[in-house]
């Protein structure tokens, strides 16, 4: 099976944020491999490790987004492309999703993963406006991935509780971090990533007009969560504390 | 005269309360803009909510009925969209953040060449589209964002806006729908539900929600009788959804379900960012936990400094004796 994976590198949510005047401020040094799309990686890699194949990725960011790469690289992955984007382009989910289809129109794949969403954005569209795109049967929020007589067979969260989905390949899938936990790069995988190739291109060499990527969604400020106003603590005897709070939400609350 | 469509979904034969409430707020933005306010409705039995749909002011509604919606899919569900999007051509159009929602959001809004602003805490009307305020960064702050386009699709966060009945005599406008069977590459093989009676955490009245301190099948019992007594659903952090004690379907949180009942009891929780994200928006929150430097007491009404093993059956049993 021939894997293509989407990553992303982004702002470890980790890092201590700042907003002043509405703008973000961040260690510009602290930027990882988005954790959804680690998920994607790993899982391509358990599935080529049971079934055979390769897992290629792919990924659209500046220069320092090579780190985010060899990381992939080093849990496993054969080789990679890096898209170069400057990253002042303000590109939104819908101008990934542009690049990333236009990126997979002539290339031959059974399966494109993606994580179901980016840390920073947390907006989950990128991968279902690609399936879109491409015209590929797709599912999202896969929590399991099996391959079953050529085809992806998906256990995704749902509405109603786990659904099981098969699709045919060439297909797309999001993914969930719940999926696994990623590998961390061993030495081994490390050293050998350095001898892995990263084809780096151009975004102007898909054949894409700048203007087509212009975003129609714009970020115009950042702010601090509105802060939820701290109740009243109750410490002392169990027994006493307990009765007493089941009495407030009553008479006080109202909700009982 | 411009049109604000609202989805309304339907799971296990009911209407989605959180899509009552971005109707709610969609009707409030049309009466004050002079847009017509419609909704639309895939399922089954579309035809059934119809009622149900106009008491929260549509007054028209679009019905897709189909056996094929009996399950998510997202295949048709996609198709059933862009047809009666590209008909009614809306300026905005919203969405309940719900899991099916997220499955074709972004396909459809490819396909119609709309913006999209995805899980939302609030939105409202700007000269040519639509602003917006979410949470990122794992939902630790707040971005403003705007989208300027003829075309905005919106999906929005349960619990974000009130119910509010502007009940109206709705056109409904009966759609057309077939499927090929060629068109339907993906095949639902079949669907694991939760337990059918566990009570739907988004529409649930009160939640009791288990973490870590719940250890072992004494604790989960504890959860059971004091959701029993109060006629909660359970909700579960994602530790213990992760380890198995709780089905993943349980999990609260920011990559979890995102719930907003009228009372949330977080049981031995202790208040990771994650977490809160999914059910800061409950009007009552109670937390059990005995460590008094837990972060979920800093946004609980009433926090008890406890173990939960000695705190829950005197709690449970004062509820027991005020309910009768």
């Amino acid at each position: 099976m021939k894997f293509y994976i989407c990553i992303k590198m982004v702002p470890d949510v980790y890092a201590p944020i700042q907003i002043k005047e509405g703008e973000l401020i961040m260690d510009a040094d602290r930027m990882v491999l988005n954790a959804y799309d680690a998920s994607a990686v790993e899982e391509a890699l358990v599935l080529k490790e049971k079934h055979g194949g390769e897992v290629e990725v792919v990924c659209i960011g500046p220069a320092k987004a090579s780190e985010t790469i060899r990381k992939a690289l080093a849990m496993g992955a054969d080789k990679a492309t890096h898209i170069l984007a400057t990253g002042d382009e303000e590109y939104d989910s819908a101008s990934y999703a542009k690049i990333l289809s236009a990126f997979f129109k002539d290339k031959e794949y059974d399966v494109i993963g993606l994580g179901k969403q980016s840390q920073d954005t947390d907006s989950g569209l990128t991968g279902s406006m690609v399936a879109e795109h491409l015209s590929l049967p797709y599912t999202t929020n896969a929590v399991g991935l099996e391959v079953e007589n050529g085809n992806l067979v998906v256990k995704r969260q749902g509405d109603t509780g786990q659904e099981m989905i098969e699709l045919p390949t060439p297909c797309a899938v999001t993914c969930s971090n719940d999926m696994n936990d990623p590998r961390i790069p061993n030495l081994k995988g490390i050293m050998a990533s350095k001898r892995k190739p990263i084809d780096q291109i151009e975004i102007s060499s898909l054949g894409l007009e700048e203007a087509s990527l212009q975003a129609a969604t714009k970020v115009t400020s950042y702010e601090e969560k509105p802060a939820r106003q701290a109740g009243k603590k109750y410490d002392g005897e169990a027994d006493e504390v307990a009765r007493q709070v089941a009495q407030l939400l009553d008479t006080e609350a109202n909700v009982l | 005269m411009s049109t604000i469509l609202t989805h309304i979904a339907i799971t296990d034969g009911k209407i989605k309360r959180s899509s009552l409430e971005v109707l709610s707020h969609c009707k409030s933005l049309a009466d004050s803009s002079g847009a017509s306010c419609e909704a639309v409705v895939v399922d089954a039995n579309a035809s059934s909510f119809v009622e149900g749909i106009q008491k929260y002011g549509a007054s028209k509604v679009h019905v897709v009925e189909d056996p094929i919606f009996k399950n998510h899919m997202n295949t048709p569900l996609l198709k059933a969209l862009s047809k009666v999007m590209s008909a009614v051509n809306p300026s905005v159009f919203a969405f309940a953040s719900t899991e099916g929602t997220k499955d074709i959001l972004g396909a459809l809004a490819a396909n119609q060449n709309a913006a999209v602003i995805a899980d939302v805490s609030s939105f409202d009307l700007i000269d040519g589209g639509v602003t917006a305020k979410r949470p990122v960064m794992a939902a630790k702050i707040m971005n403003n964002t705007e989208a300027k386009s003829d075309k905005v699709l919106v999906s929005v966060r349960s619990g974000s806006y009130d119910l509010n009945e502007a009940s109206v005599t709705a056109e409904v406008n009966t759609v057309d729908f077939s499927m090929d069977d060629s068109d339907m590459k993906a095949t639902l093989r079949e669907i694991i539900s939760a337990s059918g009676d566990t009570i739907d955490l988004n529409e649930a009245e009160a939640i009791v929600a288990a973490g870590r301190g719940v250890k072992d099948e004494d604790g989960k019992a504890l959860i059971s009788e004091l959701a029993s007594i109060l006629n909660a659903g359970i909700g579960a952090s994602r530790a213990l959804t992760e380890s198995g004690v709780y089905d993943p379907s349980l999990q609260i949180g920011q990559t979890g379900k995102v719930v907003s009942p009228q009372l949330y009891i977080a049981v031995g929780i202790s208040g990771a960012i994650q977490h809160v994200a999914g059910m800061a928006n409950s009007k009552v929150i109670v937390a059990i936990n005995k460590d008094p430097d837990a972060p979920i007491f800093e946004v609980a009404d009433y926090g008890i400094v406890g173990d939960l093993y000695k705190i829950l059956p005197p709690f449970i049993e004062e509820i027991k004796k005020i309910k009768g």
